[in-house]
């Protein structure tokens, strides 16, 4: 469903200017290996007749922004919506057309028939049950990130897809973004120089929890601060920075030390609401990750550091290493063009003091445009052609492991070496 | 005179600070192309990271023999060749710390060839050359597309001029004293040449990382409170000179201070009230 402000016109052209800037990154040398799944989802106009047709499960606040960025494409289309929560299914209708079936239990919604895959945006714990039942039935999968609450479950998951041929998609928008693509495009090309670190973090300044309704349950609004549930901040928020991480490193960690703790919010939960890790990378390299929820200064963040340069995509930034000007040699050139020739005196210290570097860098490029929807056309059309988008899916298993190794290391203290045992992509 | 239109190129290379300013005509890329020749160099020579000479280094402290491929390294070995000779083996950078007397004297090198040995294990951090080699190299591609009037900087220690200044007639420089703040240590005026401090005093020193100076023969860290100036028509020449100067001895300083008095300057900061030092027959200032 599109803004009634927007006309056709309108969002053709902005469709068509976002496709064509993803299209300008992805075609850079180097960029199309290193995101293949973008290159494929733009790579065709996507057939409007006959659209996929999606059951969404989970019709939380999520979930209903996944409804509306499915309205946005060409190729997909809300058949049934899904929730155990009453006034959550009660919005979710508004959202779409009156013949859209609802239903209160997934299954009846899978044996209803009707479908060609389902969306799951339930909390974590349940994606990997929602998953396979998913599979079993025939259908394709798009589940929102992390994957599931244990890397076993993750594991799981990538094998029933693989077993069943279904597509198994996880909802990683960055990696469909133009400025996250074209910030990866001037990375390869080398304009940062070599990349030996990536700072990223996610830092808010709010409890995290949210109202309960007088007709629901704590752990079933507030699910994300709960063990059982979901690992908070690290695979609710870090997953996604650590995906970055990893694609920018072209990598996986070697292994993860970290700390964690409930410093601020002591109002019962159970997840960490400060969360500090390393994850070490072959060659010395590091992404150094934190989050909190008392402080919001730094907000959400990846700086790509190099040896010429540093990229913070979040900011849509690009920086060089440029050092301080030279006085002496600044004054020669007003000098100069004030027609006045003096001696330049020279030979000061090479060394210069090293503080932050505040110019406020090059523009990556940013748009209004939301990448969820181009995620989704990819769907629609893997979907179509029974084959998942190219690298997608490994991207996604390796930063949900990352989360929950991230998780497993500060719970034990220990540093964790990358799991040998993971599911071959 | 109507003041010359200028472009500024500012970038880190060489483990420090390069500015390039150019003034008139020339290709519209001209500091784009000296930029691209400075890193060039930098990427063969430097030992911060992966490069043709740390894959020289690893051969020669395992005691192989290795083959000269690239050009940029070649180039700094013949003027290292070069500047051994001329500054009577005080500028080696070869020395080390670690092994007291090794230096360029343990080195078998043979241009014909492009091969290089060692007797001992031995390492080089080509440092202020490189730095030398960075901006003649630079120099060479300004002129190459037609750029008449130029002055670069390497870190305020090594610059090069083209041609005249934009004004008309040579560019005029002061070396400040590192110990006395508004006191010069010298005045002079560059004419297509390129100038060279070495200072083994003053705010730098106190740099993190910093290289100390070492002296030739023993290893040791010099430490006597002096600054060497040298100009030549090489970068590279000009470099070595001012690194020979002030790891020098006396009387080897005042025989390459004597061969050209006007280009080469060695000021003693022991006792900075006296400075600078009248010649008193020596040419060590």
């Amino acid at each position: 469903m599109t803004d009634s402000k927007v006309t056709e016109r309108d969002f053709d052209l902005s469709r068509r200017s976002f496709i064509d800037r993803v299209l300008m990154a992805t075609a850079a040398a180097g960029v199309a290996a290193a995101a293949p799944w973008a290159s494929a989802a733009v790579a065709g106009e996507p057939k409007q007749a006959d659209p996929v047709r999606l059951g969404v499960v989970g019709t939380g606040d999520r979930g209903r922004a996944l409804i509306q960025n499915i309205a946005k494409t060409r190729n997909c289309a809300v058949a049934a919506i899904c929730d155990t929560y009453a006034p959550h299914l009660d919005r979710a209708r508004t959202l779409v057309g009156g013949g859209t079936r609802a239903f209160a239990d997934y299954r009846a919604m899978l044996d209803a028939g009707g479908l060609d895959a389902v969306v799951i945006a339930t909390p974590l714990d349940r994606h990997a049950r929602h998953c396979l039942d998913a599979f079993d039935a025939g259908l394709h999968v798009w589940c929102e990130k992390a994957m599931a609450r244990t890397i076993a479950d993750c594991g799981a998951m990538v094998r029933r897809s693989q077993a069943a041929r279904k597509v198994l998609q996880i909802g990683h928008q960055r990696m469909f973004h133009p400025t996250y693509l074209n910030a990866l495009k001037r990375a390869r090309a080398g304009e940062i120089g070599t990349l030996t670190q990536i700072r990223a973090s996610w830092h808010r300044n709010n409890s995290w929890r949210r109202p309960v309704p007088a007709d629901a349950t704590d752990r079933q609004i507030n699910w994300r601060l709960y063990r059982d549930s979901s690992a908070g901040l690290m695979t609710e928020l870090a997953t996604h920075q650590i995906q970055v991480g990893n694609w920018f490193f072209d990598a996986v960690p070697t292994r993860v030390m970290g700390s964690g703790s409930i410093c601020f919010w002591k109002d019962g939960r159970e997840v960490y609401d400060h969360v500090a890790l390393i994850y070490d990378y072959t060659g010395g390299r590091k992404l150094i990750y934190t989050s909190l929820l008392n402080n919001a200064r730094y907000g959400c963040e990846e700086q790509i550091q190099g040896s010429r340069g540093t990229i913070e995509p979040e900011l849509g930034r690009f920086y060089q290493e440029v050092p301080p000007k030279v006085l002496a040699l600044q004054r020669m050139q007003k000098d100069v063009a004030r027609g006045h020739k003096r001696t330049v005196p020279i030979g000061g210290a090479t060394w210069f003091p090293e503080l932050p570097v505040t110019t406020p860098g090059e523009s990556l490029g940013w748009g209004e445009y939301d990448e969820t929807m181009l995620q989704f056309e990819g769907f629609g059309e893997a979907v179509r052609a029974g084959k998942p988008l190219p690298g997608l899916l490994a991207q996604a298993y390796h930063a949900s492991v990352a989360s929950l190794l991230g998780e497993q290391a500060m719970d034990s203290g220990e540093a964790m070496n990358w799991p040998t045992n993971l599911v071959a992509i | 005179m109507v003041p010359a239109l200028a472009e500024v190129e500012r970038f880190v290379a060489m483990g420090t600070r390069i500015e390039l300013h150019r003034f008139g005509p020339g290709d519209a890329d001209a500091l784009a192309a000296a930029r691209r020749a400075i890193e060039a160099v930098d990427d063969a020579l430097t030992i911060h990271r992966p490069s043709m000479t740390t894959a020289l280094n690893e051969k020669l402290m395992s005691g192989q023999d290795a083959s000269i491929d690239d050009p940029v390294l070649f180039e700094a070995l013949v003027a290292i060749d070069q500047a051994y000779s001329a500054t009577l083996g005080l500028f080696d950078p070869a020395a080390d710390r670690r092994f007291a007397s090794v230096g360029w004297s343990d080195i078998i090198f043979d241009r014909a060839t492009a091969r290089i040995a060692a007797t001992r294990p031995v390492a080089f951090d080509f440092g202020g050359i490189g730095k030398g080699i960075a901006l003649d190299r630079a120099c060479d591609a300004l002129r190459s597309a037609g750029v008449g009037s130029a002055c670069l900087s390497a870190g305020e220690s090594s610059i090069a001029v083209i041609g005249d200044h934009p004004l008309g007639g040579g560019w005029p420089f002061a070396i400040p004293d590192p110990l006395q703040t508004g006191q010069m240590l010298v005045e002079l005026e560059l004419h297509d040449e390129s100038l060279s401090i070495s200072s083994a005093v003053g705010a730098g020193m106190l740099a993190p990382e910093r290289a100390a100076m070492i002296r030739p023969g023993d290893g040791a860290v010099v430490m006597d409170a002096r600054c060497a100036v040298a100009i030549d028509r090489q970068g590279a020449r000009a470099e070595a000179m001012s690194t020979a100067l002030i790891v020098s001895d006396d009387a080897r300083a005042a025989s390459l201070v004597g061969e050209r008095p006007k280009h080469r300057f060695l000021f003693d900061l022991s006792h900075t009230a006296a400075m600078p030092a009248p010649a008193a027959g020596m040419q060590v200032q």
